[in-house]
């Protein structure tokens, strides 16, 4: 790939970032290519030098705000028609619940991601209670003299506390898990206002 | 390493790097590789965030019959790498401590 071919490509890959942006990231990375070129390299082997054109997109898309994204694919290319304005208010029930759906199941689920996660350490908290008072319970037994009763506690306790040690790392594998998730589900939006390259 | 810690350390390199004089972006990916390898894309954004933090600025020159952008340390940057001696001379101390404990164990 010569420096033409990867700068246009690059202009490309980082569609939906506002045009400003794109100019001068273009223009930082042909200066980059044309001081390695001045240093001896073939232009290919500074496009090599530099990586590909999908690991300096998904950088960037991770970097930059959702917010500013959503701004940028929001704001109108060309002044709004007085039809289109027409449309957009004539159509506002329809886009706006479409909208507001497609906002609402996102949001559903990441709370209900969340919300599994929080269960499992619930349970895990419930089994550790459980666990103490369990041993407690024992040990009362055991000062009235009914051992048999004191031995069942006891043997109870033990069982929970295996469970719960056995959970824990469960749990903390869930949440790890869970955050590497939601994270991607974040990547996953933004990646929607930035056309891929194709 | 930690990210935010890393992000910071690599913010005082490139302050480092232009400090005496004036430099480039390729110069300074150039300076840093023997502490660091600077990735093109990491090194932009550092650049941006140390502008708008009012740490450097920026020119465009001609170089070459091309437009080269050139970065120059203010006031604020060298008192940012002012305070970080200030800050790392105590983080020395505290891993002489731990390296010190270490060994006695």
């Amino acid at each position: 790939m010569n420096k033409r071919q990867f700068l246009s490509r690059l202009g490309r890959a980082l569609k939906g970032l506002p045009e400003a942006d794109i100019k001068e990231r273009v223009a930082f990375y042909a200066e980059m290519i044309d001081d390695r070129v001045e240093e001896g390299m073939s232009e290919e082997e500074a496009v090599l030098a530099i990586g590909s054109v999908d690991e300096i997109r998904e950088q960037i898309v991770s970097e930059i705000p959702l917010q500013r994204l959503v701004r940028e694919r929001v704001k109108p290319k060309r002044g709004l028609g007085a039809w289109r304005v027409a449309a957009l208010i004539a159509g506002f029930p329809l886009w706006f619940s479409l909208l507001a759906a497609a906002f609402a199941v996102l949001l559903s689920l990441y709370v209900t991601l969340w919300a599994l996660i929080v269960a499992l350490w619930a349970v895990e908290a419930a089994m550790c209670v459980c666990a103490a008072c369990g041993v407690i319970a024992s040990a009362v037994y055991f000062i009235e003299g009914e051992a048999l009763p004191a031995l069942m506690m006891l043997g109870a306790a033990f069982v929970l506390s295996g469970l719960a040690i056995f959970l824990f790392y469960g749990c903390v594998a869930a949440t790890k898990g869970g955050a590497r998730l939601a994270g991607r589900l974040g990547y996953g939006v933004k990646s929607m206002f930035i056309k891929k390259e194709n | 390493m930690d990210i935010q810690l890393k992000r910071g350390l690599l913010d005082v390199c490139v302050l480092a790097a232009i400090k005496n004089e004036d430099s480039y972006g390729y110069k300074i990916i150039k300076d840093l590789k023997p502490v660091t390898d600077l990735s093109e894309s990491t090194l932009y954004t550092i650049l941006k965030r140390l502008e708008s933090a009012g740490m450097l600025t920026v020119r465009s020159a001609e170089h070459d019959g091309r437009l080269r952008k050139y970065y120059r340390i203010t006031e604020r940057g060298i008192e940012r790498i002012e305070e970080f001696k200030v800050e790392w001379k105590e983080v020395i101390s505290i891993y002489q401590f731990v390296m010190m404990e270490d060994k006695h164990e």
